[in-house]
C-alpha cells in the first residue's frame, strides 16, 4: 500500500483527535513557559541558555527528597526547587557571565552545555535508577479538574497553560514599561554603550540570570509532574522550548509562545496516528525547519553573492 | 532579492539545536561515555572492585554471626582462609540502566558465605566487570575476566547484551553462564541459564493473566522503541492468537516525554473491554500510568498488566491505593511482601548485614543475586578436587532441581540447546504501596513456541 493512503487511512477521527489536543495544550505551555525564559536571558545577556532543563530537573529532585526523605511540606518543598533555580543560575552567571561577557555568543552558549553535563552527572550520582527506584512528583492540583470530552483536565493541566501565558504577558509589559526591562532591552542593543549611559549592567545581568533561574525552578515542578520526573527526560526537554525560540529568531517572546503551543499541540496530536506516532519526537525539528526555511524563502546568503 | 548576512542568533540557535540534539542521542543511547570513567575502574581494579562491601565483610570480621545469617555457609562465625575461587560477572551500568544491585547482593552473599567457613574452606571471590552497552567494552570484559582475574566461572550477569556478544567465547571455554538476562540468547543458547524470565516470557505470562483470568477481549501490548522488539511480542501476539484474542502491537520511544498521549491513545485502542499490558522499565512504567490516573482513565479498560519490572514497592508506593488491584504484574520471583520462612530471613539479614551497597535493597534485582549466588555456592560445594574452570562448570551445568522459595519451580541448568528453566511464574498487584500476590504459581502457556520447544527439549534431556 502507497504510504500515503496508509496515512490516510489510519488518521483518527476528529473526535478521537480532540483529547489529544487538549493534552497537547498543557505540554505546549510548559514549553512556552521554559522558551520565554531562555529568550529574556539571550536579549539581555547574550546567552542562550542551554543548562535550562538541567536546573529544572535538578531543582525537581531535590524537592522530591525534601518531601518523600525529609517530610518537608510539599509548598516549601517546591519553593526550595524555584530558589534553586535562581541561586545556581545566577551563581552561574554571576561567575561565569562575567567572564564570557566580551565572548562570541556560541562560545557563551556552548559554555552553559558544561553545566548541563555537571547536574547531569550530580544527579545521576545522587538519585540513583538502581533496583528499579522511580520517583515521581504529584502536585495537589492532579487531584481537581473538570472534564473536557472524553477527559479529565486537571487544575495544573490549566496551571501549566496560564503560567505560559502569564509569564508571557508579564514579561512583555516588564520590558516595556519597567525600568529594568528598559535597562535590559537596552543591553541587548549594546552592552557597552548601555553602561556608559550609567545602567548598572552587572545588577541588570544578575536580575535577568535569577530570574531565568526561577523560571527554570517553576518549569521543572511542572514537566516533573506533567512528563516525568527523571533526569535525563527533563533536561533534554529544553529542546522543544529551544526550537519555539528558534522559530521566534530569539526574540519575539509572544511568536515564542505561539510556536511552543504549536509544538506542544503537534506533539499530541500525532500520536493516534500509528504510522508517524514513532516519529513525533522530531515534531520541534521539523518545525523548527519548516519555520526557518519559510522565513528565509526570498534571502540568499551574502557569502553566495559575493562568490559569484 | 534581498541579501540576507546568516544572523548570528540564528547560527547560535542551529548549533544549540544541534549540541543539546548530539548531547540528547548521547545521554540515551550511549551515555556510557560518561560512565566510563568508572566502569573503567571497575575493570582495570577489578580486585577492588570485588571488595566493594568490604566494609560490611570488616564488621563481620569478628566472625559472630548473628540472626540466622550463618547459616548461608557451613562452618558459622569461621572465616575461610583457603585459596579464593574466582568468579566473574559483566553487568549494565550506566544511566538510566543501573543493574549494579544484581552484582552487590551476590558480593554480599559471597562475603556471608566467605565469613561462616567458605566453600569447602574456600572464600569466594567477585571480580565485576560493568560496562555501558558497548559491544567493544563487553567481549573485552570477557577476555580479561579469563585471562587476567582467571576466573573459573561467570555467575550473576545482570546484562542487556552479554548474553548476545559472548556466548560463542563461553561455548569454546566450556563455560555454563548463570544470569539474569535481557537479551534473547539468554534463554536460547546451550551456554546460558537465567534465574528470571526476562521480557518476552514475562509479557507472556502479563498477557495470559489477562486473557485466562480477567477474560479480556483485547489485548494491548506496548513497549520500548528499541531493537529486539519484534521477538519480545512474538510470545503476546502467540499467546493472543492462540486463545482468538485480538492483540494490537504499539512501541513507545523513550523515555516518555508526553506520557499523557500514551495513556490516552493505549486506552483508546483497547477499549472498555480489553487489557493494556506494558513492558517497561518502572519510571516509564510509572508516568504512563500515573498519567491514565490523572486523566481519569484507569477505569476505561478491563485492566491493566505489566512485565516483571513493574514488581517493585517503588511502582506500589508511587501509585497509590487507586491501583489497588487494577494493575497485575507478572512476577518472576515471588514478592517478599507476602512470602516469609528461613530463606527469606537469610536473604533479609544478609541484606541487612553485608548489603549496605544494594541501593535497591529488597526487591526483584537483589532477590535474583541471592537466587544466583546461593546455586553457585551449592554447586561448588559439590565440586571434589580442586576448582578448575572444568570441573566448576561441570558442576554448574549438573544443577539439577535446586529449590529455593523465590521461585516457583526447582531450578535445573542441564545441557540442553536452550535454557528457560524458570517458566512458571506469579502475578503480583498493588496494595496499599506494597506489591502481593493476586495469583500463585502458574505455567507460562506453550502456546509461546519457544516455551514449547524448550520443554520439549528438556523432557527429551530428562530434566
Amino acid at each position: 500500500m502507497h504510504p500515503l493512503i496508509h496515512l490516510a487511512l489510519s488518521l483518527p477521527s476528529w473526535q478521537d483527535e480532540q483529547p489529544f489536543l487538549v493534552t497537547g495544550l498543557a505540554l505546549g505551555g510548559v514549553y512556552a513557559l521554559s522558551g520565554v525564559g531562555m529568550i529574556v536571558l539571550f536579549r539581555t545577556t547574550g546567552v542562550l541558555n542551554l543548562s535550562f532543563g538541567a536546573v529544572g530537573a535538578f531543582g525537581a529532585l531535590i524537592s522530591w527528597q525534601l518531601i518523600n526523605h525529609s517530610g518537608m511540606n510539599q509548598w516549601l518543598a517546591y519553593l526550595a526547587c524555584v530558589l534553586f533555580g535562581g541561586v545556581i543560575t545566577l551563581a552561574y552567571g554571576m561567575v561565569f557571565g562575567r567572564a564570557l561577557a566580551g565572548r562570541d555568543p556560541l562560545v557563551k552558549t556552548t559554555a552553559t552545555l558544561g553545566l548541563t553535563l555537571i547536574l547531569l552527572g550530580a544527579m545521576d550520582l545522587l538519585w540513583t535508577s538502581n533496583g528499579g527506584a522511580s520517583r515521581s512528583i504529584s502536585l495537589p492540583t492532579d487531584n481537581h479538574g473538570f472534564m473536557v470530552g472524553q477527559i479529565q483536565v486537571t487544575t495544573t493541566d490549566v496551571i501549566a497553560l496560564a503560567i505560559g501565558v502569564a509569564i508571557t504577558v508579564a514579561t512583555t509589559l516588564f520590558l516595556r514599561y519597567s525600568r529594568l526591562g528598559t535597562a535590559m532591552r537596552a543591553m541587548a542593543n549594546d552592552r557597552e554603550i548601555t553602561a556608559t549611559l550609567g545602567v548598572p549592567v552587572r545588577r541588570v545581568e544578575a536580575s535577568a540570570w535569577f530570574g531565568c533561574g526561577i523560571v527554570a525552578g517553576i518549569s521543572g515542578i511542572l514537566l516533573a509532574d506533567l512528563v516525568a520526573l527523571d533526569a535525563t527526560t527533563l533536561t533534554f526537554l529544553v529542546i522543544s522550548s529551544l526550537a519555539a525560540a528558534l522559530i521566534a529568531r530569539l526574540s519575539s517572546i509572544w511568536i515564542t509562545f505561539i510556536a511552543a503551543i504549536i509544538i506542544g499541540v503537534v506533539d499530541a496530536g500525532v500520536t493516534p496516528i500509528t504510522s508517524l506516532t514513532n516519529y513525533r519526537d522530531m515534531t520541534p525539528f521539523v518545525l523548527a525547519a519548516i519555520a526557518l526555511g519559510f522565513l528565509n524563502r526570498k534571502r540568499v546568503l551574502s557569502l553566495a553573492r559575493q562568490e559569484f | 532579492m534581498r541579501s540576507y548576512h546568516l544572523l548570528p542568533r540564528m547560527r547560535i540557535g542551529l548549533a544549540s539545536v544541534a549540541a543539546v540534539a548530539l548531547l540528547a542521542l548521547a545521554g540515551c543511547g550511549s551515555s556510557g561515555s560518561s560512565k566510563s570513567a568508572s566502569g573503567g575502574g571497575a575493570t582495570t581494579s577489578a580486585a577492588g572492585t570485588s571488595s566493594a562491601p568490604a566494609g560490611s565483610t570488616g564488621t563481620s570480621g569478628g566472625g559472630t554471626a548473628s540472626g540466622g545469617v550463618s547459616s548461608c555457609g557451613p562452618k558459622p562465625g569461621q572465616k575461610a582462609t583457603g585459596s579464593p575461587i574466582n568468579i566473574g560477572t559483566i553487568d549494565t551500568h550506566q544511566p538510566g540502566t543501573d543493574f549494579t544491585d544484581g552484582p552487590n547482593m551476590i558480593q554480599a552473599y559471597f562475603n556471608c558465605v566467605n565469613d561462616n567457613g567458605g566453600v569447602n574452606g574456600h572464600p569466594l571471590k567477585l571480580f565485576v566487570e560493568l560496562d555501558q552497552t558497548q559491544p567493544a567494552q563487553i567481549t573485552a570484559a570477557a577476555h580479561k575476566l579469563i585471562q587476567s582475574d582467571h576466573v573459573v566461572a561467570i555467575d550473576g550477569v545482570f546484562d542487556l547484551l552479554e548474553c548476545t556478544l559472548d556466548q560463542s567465547y563461553w561455548k569454546g571455554l566450556g563455560i555454563f553462564e548463570m544470569d539474569a538476562g535481557i537479551a534473547p540468547e539468554c534463554w536460547s543458547t546451550p551456554n546460558s541459564a537465567a534465574v528470571n524470565m526476562g521480557p518476552r516470557y514475562s509479557s507472556d505470562g502479563a498477557v495470559q493473566y489477562a486473557i485466562d483470568v480477567a477474560k479480556a477481549k483485547k489485548i494491548v501490548f506496548v513497549q520500548s522503541n528499541v531493537p529486539g522488539t519484534g521477538y519480545i511480542a512474538a510470545g503476546p501476539s502467540a499467546l493472543a492468537k492462540a486463545s482468538n484474542v485480538p492483540i494490537k502491537e504499539l512501541t513507545e520511544n523513550v523515555p516518555i516525554n508526553d506520557a499523557n498521549s500514551v495513556a490516552l491513545n493505549l486506552v483508546n485502542s483497547a477499549g472498555p473491554d480489553g487489557w493494556v499490558v506494558l513492558n517497561f522499565t518502572p519510571p516509564e512504567a510509572l508516568v504512563i500510568l500515573q498519567a491514565a490516573q490523572k486523566l481519569g482513565l484507569e477505569d476505561r479498560v478491563k485492566g491493566w498488566g505489566c512485565s516483571t519490572p513493574c514488581n517493585t514497592d517503588f511502582l506500589a508506593k508511587a501509585l497509590g491505593p487507586k491501583w489497588n488491584r487494577k494493575l497485575f504484574v507478572n512476577a518472576e520471583l515471588a514478592s517478599p511482601d507476602d512470602h516469609s520462612g528461613p530463606e527469606w530471613d537469610l536473604y533479609k539479614g544478609i541484606l541487612s548485614k553485608y548489603g549496605s551497597s544494594v541501593a535497591g535493597g529488597i526487591g526483584s534485582f537483589s532477590q535474583m543475586g541471592f537466587v544466583l549466588a546461593k546455586f553457585l555456592v551449592q554447586a561448588l560445594q559439590n565440586v571434589h578436587g580442586a576448582y578448575t574452570m572444568k570441573s566448576v562448570n561441570d558442576a554448574i551445568v549438573g544443577i539439577k532441581d535446586y529449590k529455593t522459595s523465590m521461585i516457583c519451580e526447582p531450578w535445573t541448568y542441564g545441557k540442553v540447546a536452550l535454557h528457560i528453566p524458570n517458566n512458571t511464574d506469579y502475578t503480583t498487584t498493588p496494595d496499599n504501596g506494597k506489591m502481593v500476590t493476586a495469583q500463585g504459581c502458574t505455567p507460562i502457556s506453550a502456546a509461546d513456541p519457544q516455551i514449547a520447544q524448550y520443554r520439549a527439549a528438556a523432557k527429551a534431556a530428562g530434566i
